[in-house]
């Protein structure tokens, strides 16, 4: 950070030795015994704080108005100290005022210039934690959940796999959508009531977060569709992933019967959400067709 | 008159008919019961009860609440759940009607059993017939909500039993969802959001196709248990939907308010203050329902200017042309195109 602040440090160092020299022009050193070393040490150490804010502000802050305001205050603040420490080995000639205005003077202004400073720095602040508060909602905000199925919803899904595509097309990494949906769930929810079709739901929801691994965005994508983001996946490890989860499905009961779903991946090619999900449900479609199964019969228990 | 209105006061649903339904739906999706009622005049204890009822007041504050929890796929559940609801005698009878016009005078009869708040009108076009869907009291910012479901429940009920869905039409006046893939799965037909009025249309040979589940008995047995029901809950429509309906029979001739209240069997100012609790006036309700139909038949495209100012009651087709750009904004002609 200090780079970018060179020209201010050597303002400082050249109006610090400027200083030095000036009273060393204009005075002469005090005997030995006139030194009082209790005055000393307090205006040494104040400033000696005086440039800890300094350089502290320097090291610490990007360039900017705040900074700019603060580092002015400091270093009059720090002008003025250094004088006022001089003074106390040096003997002005009585004539001379220049000395005593230019220790008083640029203090109370370089405590007006800090305190502005840090009003300025206090707004923005107010801002930076807006802005992150909003960064934070992006990311992991509650209201994106689904509230049944306590997944994300479509506003997640297309925020993150909009991040995830363009950051996998940078790196040239395969990324893969898993799409998954319930068969005849209409008609399951007519026979057996919304009820158990909330809880199917709600079950397949803690099925599927079990049984995918820690990197894959799980998300609802609509009633009965499920759509999942498999990252740095290629076609053929979705497929087994898919594979895996048919078996797994099948051990999901609701209502006394095995619900039947269709799995689709496919691995990403293009760069926009929207015509990767599409792409997905294309491709669900056309392994539904595949795997067609026969037209749920209430009471028969076929599937 | 035979038939009584109701306003936002009168306790006229049955809580198991829908509401416990909806509660059912918005606790499994995270809301909390006790908040859901809070400051409505249904209690816990009411609810397991057969016979207690609610104001259509509190049933619009509830869905009001529902409205917020996120789930957009609420409307269209809750009409499955409406469907198929074994405490309501209404929804078991539909599957067993004969055909779609014996299964939609049915529930248009007992509409108040399941749905007071809304009401329907119906045009003829050349292959459609149109249901045109209209709130029969002030639905305040539940009106979409309460549309929405209303329209989801007949085109579940006719995609059911006809199985063919797709040949329907909807039009809704709602915005469109931020992200159509999350409810384009229940809409088995194209639907256009934004549109001036909320619309089925249904195809003339929808109508008479009988329908699988058809069981005269049951259905005959069903509608007395609807009638029975009737004597506890009796037949009741919202002033809007009096008032719109009258302005309708009476159409192209206009009725006038003292006309419409004479009929209602009270003073016209009565009228007037009961239509300005609801936030309405009856200029507004008659400009709206000729807006509405104005809009069904220019989407029609045969009729000119004069002939739809004849029909909707205006001396000359430069009147309606006016009125007409006062309701929408646009002149005629914007809408004679066949809506795509």
């Amino acid at each position: 950070m200090w780079q970018q602040h060179l020209d201010k440090l050597t303002l400082a160092a050249v109006l610090l030795l400027a200083a030095l020299l000036l009273a060393l022009q204009l005075g002469d050193v005090k005997s030995w015994a006139a030194i009082d070393w209790l005055d000393i040490l307090g205006e040494g150490i104040v400033l000696a704080v005086a440039l800890s804010w300094l350089t502290l502000n320097l090291l610490n802050r990007p360039a900017g108005r705040v900074t700019d305001w603060l580092y002015y205050g400091s270093l009059l603040l720090s002008c003025s100290f250094a004088l006022d420490l001089l003074d106390e080995f040096l003997r002005y000639p009585a004539h001379v005022r220049t000395m005593s205005w230019l220790e008083s003077v640029p203090a109370p202004l370089g405590m007006l210039a800090l305190t502005y400073g840090l009003m300025g720095w206090h707004q923005e602040q107010r801002q930076i934690n807006r802005q992150l508060r909003g960064r934070e909602r992006f990311l992991r905000d509650h209201r994106l959940l689904d509230p049944l199925t306590q997944l994300y919803g479509l506003d997640y899904l297309y925020a993150v796999l909009n991040r995830e595509l363009a950051l996998h097309q940078q790196q040239r990494l395969p990324l893969s959508i898993l799409m998954l949906d319930i068969d005849q769930f209409a008609a399951f929810n007519r026979q057996h009531g919304t009820a158990a079709g909330d809880n199917y739901l709600i079950s397949l929801a803690e099925l599927l977060s079990s049984q995918m691994r820690e990197s894959d965005v799980i998300c609802r994508y609509a009633g009965d569709r499920f759509v999942a983001v498999l990252v740095h996946t290629e076609q053929a490890a979705a497929e087994i992933i898919a594979l895996h989860l048919q078996q797994q499905l099948q051990r999901l009961t609701a209502a006394g019967q095995t619900l039947h779903c269709s799995v689709a991946c496919i691995q990403a090619t293009q760069t926009q959400a929207t015509a990767v999900l599409k792409q997905a449900e294309l491709a669900l479609r056309a392994s539904k067709l595949r795997g067609a199964r026969p037209v749920y019969q209430p009471g028969h228990g076929n599937l | 008159m035979t038939v009584a209105i109701f306003d936002h006061n009168e306790k006229n649903l049955l809580l198991q008919h829908s509401v416990t339904a909806l509660l059912h739906l918005a606790q499994r999706r995270g809301a909390c019961l006790h908040k859901l009622l809070h400051g409505t005049q249904i209690f816990e204890q009411d609810l397991s009860r057969p016979d207690s009822r609610c104001h259509h007041r509190d049933w619009l504050t509830l869905l009001g609440r529902c409205q917020q929890l996120a789930s957009p796929e609420l409307p269209f559940i809750l009409a499955d759940a409406l469907l198929h609801n074994p405490a309501l005698a209404l929804s078991q009878s539909l599957p067993k009607a004969p055909h779609l016009a014996g299964c939609l005078r049915q529930l248009w009869y007992f509409r108040h059993q399941m749905l007071p708040g809304v009401f329907t009108l119906v045009q003829h076009t050349e292959q459609y017939r149109v249901l045109l869907l209209k709130p029969a009291l002030q639905l305040g910012p539940q009106q979409g909500f309460i549309l929405n479901l209303a329209m989801a429940l007949l085109v579940q009920l006719i995609q059911h039993h006809t199985g063919r869905g797709n040949n329907l039409r909807v039009q809704l006046k709602q915005a469109a969802p931020s992200h159509p893939a999350q409810i384009s799965s229940y809409w088995p037909c194209p639907v256009s959001f934004g549109q001036p009025v909320d619309a089925l249309y249904i195809p003339h040979e929808l109508w008479f196709q009988p329908w699988p589940e058809h069981h005269a008995g049951e259905f005959r047995a069903y509608r007395r248990a609807c009638y029975q029901l009737n004597r506890r809950l009796p037949r009741q429509r919202g002033l809007f939907e009096i008032l719109q309906r009258q302005l309708y029979r009476t159409m192209p001739a206009t009725l006038s308010l003292e006309q419409a209240a004479s009929l209602l069997g009270c003073s016209s100012s009565s009228v007037k203050r009961l239509l300005q609790q609801q936030g309405s006036s009856y200029a507004a309700l008659a400009d709206d329902l000729r807006c509405d139909l104005a809009t069904l038949l220019l989407c029609q495209g045969k009729l000119s200017n004069k002939q739809l100012a004849s029909q909707l009651g205006y001396s000359d087709e430069h009147n309606f042309r006016r009125a007409f750009k006062r309701w929408t904004g646009n002149v005629p002609s914007s809408l004679r195109l066949p809506v795509s």
